[in-house]
Parts: C-alpha cells; sequence; structure tokens
C-alpha cells in the first residue's frame, strides 16, 4: 500500500485537456438546458394540448429514467440510423436531461408569477407574447434561480457520466492514463479532488447569484 | 416495432430489473443508518467530530457518484479494499446517499420548533426521548417525502454500477441493444421497467407519509 503520484503528475497534461473539456460541455449543457428549458415551459403552460402534451410526455420521460440509460440509447440506438458524433451525443443527451429538469422547474415559477401580473400588463397594451417575454418570463427566471444553480451543480457532476460514451472529459482522460500507468486510484482520487474543487466554486458563484436574485425580485 | 422481440426479451429486463430493485434496496438500507449515524456525529458535544462529519459530506456532495464508484471499484485494491462488483455498488451507494441523507433528516429535525425541544426537556425527558417522543414524530412527514425523493435518485443512480459490470437493468439494456439492433424496443421495455420502480417507490412514499401524518391535522 503504497502511493506514487508521479504518475499523475506526468500525465498532468492530458488531465488538465480532460478538464477543459468537463468545463466547455458544462457550459454548453448549461446553456442550452437553461434556454430550452425556459422555452418548453413557456411551450408547455400557454399551447394547446395537441402541441403541449407530447412535451409533457418527453419531460416526464427524461425524469424518470437514467441519464446512462439515455445516453445509450441516443448513442448506440439513434446510431443505427444516423451517425453523430459522440460529443454531439453527449451535449444533447445531457442538454435534453436537464432541460426536462430545468422546464420542470420554470413551468412552476412561472405559475407562481401571480396571475395579476399579466392582467395589469395586458391593459398596459403590451400583447400576449410580450407580456410574457417582457412580464412573466424575466420574474419567473429570478425566482427559479436558487433552483437553477442547484440544477446546475447536479449536472456537472453528471459530465463524468459522458465517459461511458468515450467522450474525452476528465474520468476519460484519466481512464487512459490509468491504461499505461496502472495507478487507478491516485488518478480518481485526483479526478475527484478537482471535481470538489469545481464544486465549491460553483457552490460559491450560487451564493452571490442567489444574493442577487433575492435583490432582483 | 419487433412486438416478438419486446416479449423475448421481458424476461431478460425482469430479472436485471431485480437486480437494479436489489442493490438499491440495500444502499437505502445501509445508507439510513449510515446518515443516522452522520447525524449524530454532526451533533456531537465534539468540535472535531463535528467537523469531521461535516467535510465527509461535503466531500461526498461535492464529488459524482459515478467517480466514486470508479475509485472504489479499481482504486480500492490499492488500499486493501477488493469489493465484487455488487458489493461495491451497494456501498458506495450506501455511503454516497447517507451523505446527502444525513442532510435531509437534519433539514426535517431542524424544521421542528426548537420550543418543542425545550418544553420536552423543561419535563424531564432525556435528549434521547425527547427525539423518540417529541422530534421525531413531527420530524417523520417531512423526512419521508425527502428520503423518497433520494431513493428515486438511487434508483436511477444505480444504472451507474453497470459501468462496473453489475447485470443491471442499463447493462442488460445495452447489451440487448447490441445484440438486437432493435434500440427503440429495448430502450422502451427498459425505461418502462424504470418507470415501474420509480412509481412503486412513491406509492411507498406516499403509504407511509400517510401513516406518519394520520394523527396530525393539516
Amino acid at each position: 500500500m503504497e502511493f506514487d503520484f508521479s504518475p499523475v503528475i506526468d500525465y498532468w497534461p492530458t488531465l488538465l485537456q480532460g478538464v477543459g473539456v468537463t468545463l466547455l460541455i458544462g457550459v454548453a449543457v448549461a446553456v442550452f438546458s437553461v434556454i430550452g428549458g425556459q422555452i418548453v415551459a413557456v411551450i408547455t403552460l400557454y399551447t394547446r394540448k395537441v402541441v403541449n402534451w407530447p412535451l409533457r410526455f418527453f419531460i416526464w420521460l427524461f425524469m424518470t429514467t437514467p441519464l446512462l440509460l439515455q445516453l445509450y440509447f441516443l448513442y448506440f440506438g439513434i446510431g443505427e440510423w444516423i451517425l453523430i458524433p459522440a460529443i454531439v451525443v453527449g451535449v444533447l443527451g445531457l442538454g435534453f436531461h436537464y432541460m426536462a429538469y430545468n422546464a420542470d422547474i420554470f413551468i412552476a415559477t412561472i405559475k407562481s408569477v401571480s396571475s395579476g401580473q399579466y392582467e395589469a400588463s395586458r391593459s398596459l397594451g403590451f400583447g400576449h407574447l410580450r407580456t410574457l417575454l417582457y412580464i412573466i418570463v424575466p420574474q419567473a427566471f429570478y425566482r427559479a434561480l436558487p433552483q437553477l444553480s442547484n440544477n446546475m451543480i447536479i449536472m456537472v457532476k453528471d459530465i463524468s457520466v459522458l465517459s461511458a460514451i468515450g467522450i474525452g472529459e476528465m474520468v476519460y482522460a484519466s481512464q487512459y492514463a490509468i491504461s499505461v500507468t496502472f495507478r487507478p486510484f491516485e488518478f480518481y482520487i485526483t479526478i475527484a479532488a478537482i471535481y470538489y474543487l469545481i464544486n465549491l466554486m460553483m457552490e460559491a458563484g450560487q451564493t452571490w447569484i442567489e444574493r442577487r436574485a433575492a435583490y432582483r425580485s | 416495432m419487433d412486438i416478438n422481440l419486446m416479449i423475448d426479451i421481458t424476461p431478460l429486463l425482469v430479472e436485471a430489473a431485480w437486480v437494479t430493485v436489489d442493490i438499491s434496496a440495500r444502499a437505502l438500507f445501509f445508507g439510513f443508518f449510515i446518515a443516522s449515524a452522520l447525524v449524530a456525529l454532526r451533533t456531537s458535544r465534539i468540535p472535531p467530530v463535528r467537523w469531521l462529519a461535516r467535510a465527509y459530506i461535503s466531500v461526498v456532495r461535492g464529488t459524482p457518484y459515478f467517480v466514486q464508484l470508479l475509485l472504489i471499484f479499481y482504486g480500492g485494491p490499492a488500499i486493501g479494499l477488493r469489493l465484487d462488483p455488487f458489493t461495491c455498488g451497494v456501498v458506495v451507494g450506501a455511503f454516497n446517499i447517507g451523505a446527502y441523507m444525513s442532510e435531509a433528516m437534519r433539514g426535517a429535525i431542524e424544521s421542528v420548533d426548537s420550543g418543542q425541544n425545550e418544553a420536552s426537556r423543561s419535563l424531564g425527558f432525556g435528549r434521547l426521548a425527547t427525539l423518540q417522543h417529541i422530534i421525531m414524530p413531527q420530524a417523520a412527514p417531512l423526512m419521508i417525502r425527502s428520503i423518497g425523493v433520494l431513493a428515486i435518485i438511487l434508483v436511477k443512480n444505480s444504472s451507474l454500477v453497470s459501468i462496473i459490470s453489475v447485470v443491471e437493468l442499463t447493462y442488460q439494456a445495452q447489451r440487448l441493444i447490441g445484440s438486437t439492433y432493435k434500440p427503440l424496443e429495448v430502450f422502451m421495455l427498459s425505461a418502462l421497467m424504470y418507470i415501474v420502480i420509480i412509481y412503486a417507490v412513491m406509492g411507498i412514499v406516499e403509504f407511509l407519509y400517510r401513516r406518519a401524518t394520520r394523527y396530525t391535522f393539516l
């Protein structure tokens, strides 16, 4: 039982590349899932049943099945019909998964904005779409921020799962290094430490965002 | 849609779904005790014990479950910890969910008005008796709900143990997609099984919640 962290230092550039990929995927998925979730929530709440029932069904399906199963279906499944690069599958899979969670939050917060706001805005001459865009959605967005940032913190941890479909993020990068150096413990503990660090930073960011959100709403 | 194929693979998937249930139930069972211990340690009178418990909870919640699983399964032998895949899934699942559950339990306990504790103590109940007879019955409904949410997360997380080759639902689904080339059928069936498991958990939680609030007027 002796630890040797020198391979970790040798393979530091590989790991760092993995960290970069993880962060890039995180940003892409965060933007995609927040904007998408907002759009899905508005469509779900303000359209006819023909449109919003399929959406509700997909939100429900994404929330009741595990991420890994969805990724396998997208990667090995859709791959039968059309060929998509793994990285696209990964970002879209993770994006849709968290889009569903975010939409669920947005639906709740949009409902929590009082109907008086809608009526006041309409009586002031705003149209239906403008009311949604300028009055309802911004208020709902600020109310959703605490839960939203929570979701994003969970999402960043789930990026590690993408290694299962061969995306070169941190875990995948370390698996390559492990297959050469046979030092799984040292590498995985390093990965865990990096994730913990990212998590601490995101939690600090969350506190900051929550303070701002409390001020705005 | 290939109905015959779906009928053929159903027994395989049901068997695998049972492994998913088994591994999640065991992890939940042990996780409950780990969580209780963590709550006790967090409220300990000795500061270093409190700090240790807090650090443990923070680290477990701050790192991905997937990395924890890989660390213990592949890295474990380096520290003399050799576990077979199933046991590893249960152990890591329990220690992971224990950290989350301890936070849920603490939240539920703290939601009970502190006057209840003070009144009970001044009436001569001891610390444990107060917890058992006064605090817990009031904290139980909230605790049951939040543990229910965690149980569902646990079921969905259990799909990750397929990576360390436990033949559970996701593993079997992936293998069947590879061997039958019918992804949609396999996905539909395995998704259905996860949904059935999750709704069963929700039903149990609802039943326990109603039992816990039997004598409460809400």
